[in-house]
């Protein structure tokens, strides 16, 4: 038991000196990395709170895919930003100390105030548990999010596709967005991860039945692989893909409303799956998911719609 | 408005799942109109007009059956999720459908495809504005139907960011930069929303709004929470002081975009802080008279920026600060005696404001594409002069101002009303206070659209009628005339209103 407050002290200190660090960081890449460690860390936290879906969903998508998607930022404004005053201004240090009062108090009301909650803390955790034999899966998490709460879902899922449109609506496509040319290190390291990646992605789908796992943290994995692809230029998307792509961006949304609709064709209540094939149902809708997340995952970090020919041999 | 007779429908219809199919059939149909850019404009106006219509039938069934409850997936609460219909909520919705329709007709002009000197930027427009608006016509459906304060967070979410989407439409400098800060704005709205769900969370286990307004003690996590999200409410309505983004993002978007983001999208937050704050939270004396006051503020702080501004619509944005003041007036009267009443007459407010706005963002559109600019000060010297933007603009103002017989004047009337009868004479004097100011403010450009004796050279009026100008003219016209019709829209309200015992829903 000793053991662990040790372990939770040291993380609970670390978590709180790396994200001062972050924050204080001059160098816009040491900050990413920082961010993408704390992440980690936070990640470590949750399963220390036994959260472990919570865990994975942090660290793929809260530090891995948020760290990508940063880091390609850094690199895109990294030409453009020198000489530019008014992106270099820090505030000044009586603000600073102003907003950190300000956020002192905030933070001490706010942990005040939920100490004086009564505990055990009321839930709904003992409904969850008692109608899971009839959701068709064995992880109440999944049963949440893609039973008792689909609709939720459901709408999370649009979110996502409202941030793709809205990057194809902003990306810039005549910017060349071919990524670095890197060495062959990093080939042998994608031959070898790649199709490590998409079978982790595959079972990561598979567990969110019955364990911690499930369609954001397997399309978190699979939106991952597209970045390698990516970054190797082992594909570059062209113009004749826009297509395909909107297709996949769109899947998640029509493939989960379209299932609402079944359910209403069929006479049940929207999303109301039929109780012996619920598992099926599920699972169909976390598939079209998986892919639907990991391919918008993989365009925010392209960051715009694809334009040019198709590359030529000589440039790979 | 069209009210369907609920005994002229099949009875098909009549047994639909409304509420969730105008949530998903827009959802559908962005998704449709991102995949064929070519087909965008037929998908987004036939999908708008089919939610009005299904809108409209979803009223009707509400006017003849009482308030409805959808339970998705078949769970009951506090497990599932409810979509919720009451008289509030089917208002909101045909509003919404009905204004999306006329500016959505009004962008599928000033969008259309131009052929082979169409520049990149306008071909952008017209293939992201449908979407988008699709996307946000979901998202605002999903927040009127809603009765789950998180689910509540996650259609804040396609809301804000559709609407940020839409602020950057036109990708000038200024509309992205503005709309930059729009999204960290909102975003950080939406936070110290999901910190109050959080919040209710932690201290009752629950997140349906059902639960949480059987709740009848306040203890400290529920104050806290309360606060937290009616903090990211204000600052995604603009409650001033938490207005800063807003005129910069209305001022530079595109003039149907802006129409929408005035007219629609404030008020989705405006919405729910209401329906929290009457269905849900027993109102609390002294938070009511702060927003009351914060909303006297802005009625001040809106109306001299909108007196002072050198640019046309910056000043209908500065005014829609002022407005959403007026209406927050409400918060500080719905505990009083009065309180229905002035609760109708903020709800009447909200659709006044929504048709009034929107016809006069998109006739600062027109009359800034006939004169290449929008600059009040040089109106009055401008030998050309767009009459029917002008007559449109005109009108817009008579509800915004509050004349009879408007929709802005019975709004107004019953909000003074309620606080007549509660006798907070407070509050009367800064509704006339705010009145006699947006008289002044929106005088400005009214009296340039009327002087001519600076003109240089002959004045000139398009002798065509522009078959664009029919829209912001149409919204014009349905601002003043839901004033006269308003008998069904406030029976309607009356449907499950919060303020009367609550029928038992079968």
């Amino acid at each position: 038991m000793l053991l662990w407050l040790v372990f939770d002290l040291v993380l609970i200190g670390a978590i709180v000196w790396l994200a001062w660090a972050a924050l204080a960081a001059r160098d816009g890449f040491e900050m990413i990395v920082l961010f993408m460690v704390l992440g980690l860390f936070v990640a470590l936290a949750w399963v220390r709170l036994q959260a472990p879906d919570v865990a994975l969903a942090e660290a793929a998508v809260g530090s891995g895919i948020t760290g990508a998607l940063l880091l390609k930022t850094w690199r895109h404004r990294r030409g453009r930003a020198a000489g530019d005053a008014a992106a270099d201004a820090r505030p000044s240090r009586a603000l600073g100390f102003g907003v950190m009062g300000l956020v002192t108090v905030l933070t001490g009301m706010l942990a005040a105030v939920l100490v004086l909650i009564p505990r055990p803390a009321p839930s709904l955790a003992e409904t969850v548990f008692a109608n899971l034999a009839v959701s068709g899966v064995d992880n109440p998490v999944t049963a949440v999010l893609l039973n008792f709460r689909a609709y939720d879902t459901l709408l999370e899922v649009v979110v996502l596709f409202a941030v793709v449109v809205v990057v194809w609506l902003l990306g810039d496509a005549e910017a060349d967005r071919r990524a670095p040319r890197l060495g062959s290190i990093f080939f042998g390291f994608a031959r070898l991860v790649l199709p490590v990646m998409v079978l982790i992605a595959g079972y990561l789908l598979w567990l969110g039945g019955f364990a911690p796992g499930g369609a954001f943290q397997a399309g978190a994995v699979l939106g991952a692989v597209g970045i390698v692809l990516l970054l190797g230029r082992l594909y570059t998307p062209t113009a004749a893909d826009r297509l395909p792509a909107r297709l996949v961006f769109g899947l998640g949304t029509v493939g989960f409303a379209g299932a609402g609709l079944a359910t209403l064709a069929l006479g049940n209540a929207f999303l109301g799956y039929p109780p012996e094939a619920a598992k099926t149902w599920i699972l169909v809708i976390e598939a079209m998911l998986t892919v639907s997340i990991a391919a918008t995952l993989a365009g925010l970090f392209f960051g715009a719609a694809p334009s040019g020919r198709p590359t030529r041999e000589s440039d790979r | 408005m069209i009210w369907s007779d609920p005994s002229t429908m099949t009875p098909e219809i009549m047994t639909w799942d409304l509420p969730s199919l105008v949530v998903i059939l827009p959802l559908l149909a962005a998704v449709a109109a991102f995949l064929l850019p070519s087909a965008a404009v037929g998908i987004g106006l036939g999908a708008t007009a089919l939610v009005g219509a299904a809108s409209s039938a979803l009223a009707a069934r509400l006017l003849a059956s009482g308030p409805e409850i959808s339970h998705l997936g078949g769970w009951t609460v506090p497990l599932g999720i409810a979509l919720r219909v009451d008289g509030f909520a089917a208002l909101m919705l045909v509003t919404t459908a009905g204004i999306g329709m006329l500016v959505g007709l009004a962008a599928s002009r000033s969008f259309a495809a131009k052929g082979a000197t169409e520049a990149p930027a306008e071909e952008r427009q017209r293939l992201f504005f449908w979407p988008l608006w699709l996307l946000l016509l979901a998202g605002l459906n999903a927040l009127y139907l809603s009765s789950d304060v998180f689910n509540i967070y996650i259609s804040l979410e396609i809301l804000g960011l559709s609407a940020v989407g839409l602020a950057v439409l036109s990708g000038k400098a200024a509309a992205l930069r503005a709309g930059l800060t729009y999204l960290f704005a909102g975003l950080l709205g939406s936070l110290l929303f999901l910190l109050g769900v959080d919040y209710l969370y932690a201290a009752t286990g629950r997140v349906d709004l059902a639960s949480l307004g059987a709740i009848d003690e306040m203890t400290p996590a529920l104050s806290m929470a309360l606060v937290l999200m009616l903090a990211g409410l204000a600052i995604k309505t603009a409650l001033f002081p938490l207005h800063f983004w807003l005129p910069a993002a209305h001022s530079n978007a595109t003039a149907p975009a802006s129409a929408l983001l005035s007219a629609l999208v404030v008020k989705g937050s405006l919405y729910v802080a209401l329906r929290l704050w009457v269905d849900v939270f027993a109102p609390t004396a002294g938070l009511g008279t702060l927003i009351g006051l914060l909303g006297a503020g802005a009625i001040v702080w809106g109306s001299i920026q909108a007196m002072r501004v050198d640019r046309l619509k910056l000043l209908v944005a500065y005014s829609t600060v002022a407005q959403i003041g007026l209406i927050c007036l409400v918060f500080a009267l719905t505990d009083e005696i009065g309180g229905e009443t002035a609760w109708q007459g903020a709800v009447y407010l909200i659709l006044a404001h929504a048709a009034a706005k929107s016809a006069m963002f998109l006739a600062v559109g027109r009359i800034a594409e006939h004169l290449g600019h929008d600059s009040l000060e040089r109106l009055h010297r401008e030998p050309l002069r767009p009459g029917m933007a002008q007559v449109a603009f005109a009108l817009a103002a008579v509800s915004l101002i509050g004349l009879p017989p408007s929709a802005g004047f019975l709004g107004k009337w019953l909000l003074l009303e309620g606080a007549m009868r509660a006798d907070a004479w407070l509050w009367v004097g800064v509704m006339v206070l705010g009145t006699m100011l947006s008289v002044a403010y929106l005088m400005r450009p009214i009296s340039g659209f009327l002087r001519f004796d600076r003109v240089e050279g002959p004045v000139i009026m398009p002798s065509r009628l522009d078959a664009a100008d029919l829209w912001p003219l149409g919204l014009a016209v349905v601002a003043i005339a839901m004033g006269l019709l308003a008998a069904t829209p406030l029976s309607l309200l009356a449907v499950g209103s919060p303020f009367v015992v609550p029928e038992v829903v079968p």
